[in-house]
């Protein structure tokens, strides 16, 4: 049960994460690597708002606007001084690590005595008995689908069909008379926002920062993206936004699995992988292949 | 069809796998038998050992694994959120004990055991305090407690001044992100003084970038000495390379890295660091001490660790003693 709630709570929690890099890879066409500084960085900052003792609540909203930032930096260098897509992210990425130690204090900030939100004084009033147990993974979940349904009703604004079409056709917008680097540039604010969102709930959720959670965070939210939209493009009832986070938690899903069959302790990886290609092939369209 | 059937079996396998995770929940214990679930961070020769160790450790103890005791072990290599996973699984699977092997393991384990009552025995922890695991008066900060690898570095240096007693600077290259590496440095960095070295360390961020920092060093230093700082001793190669070309000595943490090619070391046996956290384990599996009641524990006494074969190609004369003080010493330089 424990392990179902943890594939539930970390797949939700890089959901958010995915959402991010679901706006710049599959959206923007832009495969941003940002996404490896700027989870950890919205861990580094919810640490040390932490620390000094500010509410946990208000972490989300200033990691969401710290990773906005973040993004917005990524978009400047690519837009304004006019560095490839890839690099800009690499620079902005490396850049980051520093920053982010900077932020945390040090490479390992534990915040084991620290209210957070899913130990304060108002949630363990709320959740209390057999209910404590699932307090972390309900929380989670309202706080994904708050992002999720923002990010769905953002969509839908002016705003948000511009930024769908820079990536699909970017001549358009431009004949709109508007300019298409601004576009790119809001696109990867907002993406790298909730990228920051998902590094401040882990930090949360493990109760501690570890300057290397960022390392392959891309990564995973590239497997999320495709193994969600993949596995889901024919189910109309879903928004593509929903599909993204099922991907994340079917990812997290993948490793459990593995972590459970339990062949080789070092097989880990390799199992994973095997069970992401049998998604991949299963949801593949054959004929199209042919 | 065949899309049907591999879909199919993969829902089943998947639900299976999950309600027989979940069925199985008992953690097997009857009387006088265990289930000790292991989270090893990396894999790494020196927490191998570790590993290693604390299974002999326990077998001494007459807990002996195939017999009264059942051992899950997984290896989270490298990823934090695979550490955080792996000791989800082991609540769920209420074993009856883990253990965890490195600092990001321990601090998973530690977390996902709090609102369960599983203690978690750790080791290879440098700085148990400093990752919120204990107090500073090394009492437990709940029901997890172990062993600390904290590095010998009052002997390390005499060790030093004793085989080049003309030697000024001592080197040490360290990751910017490791909180051991740097309260290690912080370490050197006072008691250097004391023994007539002045220390220079460079900071790098990854593995890649250790051959510059190291080209660099061998420039400045008359020695380097190394941490325990998992990038740098991956890349230890490399360091000693670059460390050759120039004719200084490298001098090692720990056994590993004296076998590798590092002149001597007075340092960790991971193996017997494993085995007195094996002993700890023992006492709080057979309900002896609460983990909560018990301090962490550090080696006492460090070994030295001396290989000849590495001392000759830096032209360096051993004090004669060595050759029966070692608690191991190498006539080759093995690289694995």
């Amino acid at each position: 049960m424990a392990l179902i709630l943890s594939v539930l709570e970390q797949g939700m929690i890089y959901g958010i994460l995915a959402l991010g890099v679901y706006i710049t890879y599959k959206i923007l066409d832009f495969p941003d690597l940002t996404v490896d500084g700027s989870f950890p960085f919205g861990a580094a900052v919810t640490v040390r708002l932490i620390s000094l003792g500010v509410p946990a609540v208000l972490t989300l909203p200033i990691a969401f606007l710290g990773g906005a930032l973040v993004g917005m930096c990524t978009g400047l260098i690519h837009v304004k001084l006019k560095v490839r897509d890839l690099l800009s992210g690499i620079v902005m990425m490396t850049g980051l690590y520093t920053i982010n130690l900077w932020m945390a204090g040090s490479g390992y900030v534990p915040i084991f005595n620290k209210s957070t939100i899913f130990d304060n004084s108002t949630v363990n009033a709320l959740f209390t008995g057999a209910l404590s147990r699932f307090k972390t993974v309900i929380i989670i979940f309202v706080i994904t689908m708050a992002a999720k349904y923002l990010l769905d009703w953002y969509m839908s604004t002016k705003s948000g069909f511009l930024l769908r079409a820079v990536g699909d056709n970017d001549t358009i917008v431009t004949s709109l008379g508007v300019d298409k680097g601004l576009v790119k540039i809001v696109g990867l604010s907002i993406a790298n926002g909730l990228v920051a969102l998902s590094g401040c709930i882990y930090a949360q959720q493990q109760r501690s920062f570890e300057i290397s959670i960022g390392t392959g965070a891309v990564v995973i939210g590239l497997a999320s993206v495709i193994i969600g939209t993949s596995l889901f493009k024919k189910v109309t009832f879903l928004r593509v936004t929903a599909s993204v986070i099922i991907g994340s938690v079917l990812y997290k899903a993948c490793v459990a699995l593995a972590m459970f069959a339990g062949i080789d302790a070092n097989a880990i990886k390799l199992i994973t992988a095997v069970l992401f290609l049998l998604i991949l092939v299963i949801s593949m369209d054959r004929k199209k292949v042919k | 069809m065949k899309k049907k059937i591999l879909e199919a079996v993969m829902t089943v396998t998947m639900a299976a796998a999950i309600l027989t995770g979940c069925g199985n929940a008992a953690g097997g214990n009857g009387a006088g038998s265990y289930t000790i679930g292991i989270s090893q961070f990396a894999v790494h020769g020196s927490l191998d050992n570790c590993r290693e160790g604390f299974l002999a450790g326990l077998a001494e103890e007459g807990i002996v694994e195939g017999e009264n005791l059942k051992v899950e072990y997984v290896n989270a290599q490298a990823e934090p959120g695979t550490a955080a996973m792996t000791a989800d699984n082991f609540v769920s699977k209420k074993v009856d004990m883990i253990c965890a092997i490195a600092t990001p393991s321990a601090t998973t384990a530690y977390n996902s055991t709090l609102n369960s009552d599983i203690p978690v025995i750790y080791t290879a922890v440098s700085d148990p305090v400093g990752a919120g695991l204990a107090n500073a008066d090394g009492s437990s900060v709940g029901n997890i407690t172990g062993t600390c690898d904290a590095l010998a570095v009052d002997a390390q240096l005499q060790m030093i001044r004793e085989i080049l007693p003309d030697a000024k600077t001592i080197g040490i290259i360290y990751t910017t992100s490791e909180a051991n590496s740097i309260s290690t440095v912080a370490q050197y960095e006072e008691a250097a003084g004391n023994y007539g070295f002045e220390i220079v360390t460079t900071g790098v961020t990854a593995m890649s970038e250790v051959s510059l920092a190291a080209a660099d060093m061998v420039k400045k230093v008359d020695c380097i000495t190394n941490l325990t700082d998992n990038t740098v001793v991956s890349a230890l190669q490399t360091v000693l390379e670059e460390a050759n070309k120039a004719g200084i000595p490298v001098f090692g943490s720990e056994v590993e890295q004296v076998k590798a090619g590092c002149v001597a070391s007075m340092g960790l046996e991971y193996f017997e660091l494993g085995k007195q956290t094996g002993k700890m384990a023992a006492m709080v599996l057979k309900g002896e001490a609460k983990a909560s009641d018990l301090k962490f524990e550090t080696i006492s006494e460090p070994s030295l660790y001396v290989n000849f074969a590495a001392a000759e190609k830096n032209g360096l004369t051993l004090p004669e003693r060595y050759a029966t003080d070692a608690y191991q010493s190498f006539d080759e330089i093995v690289v694995e």
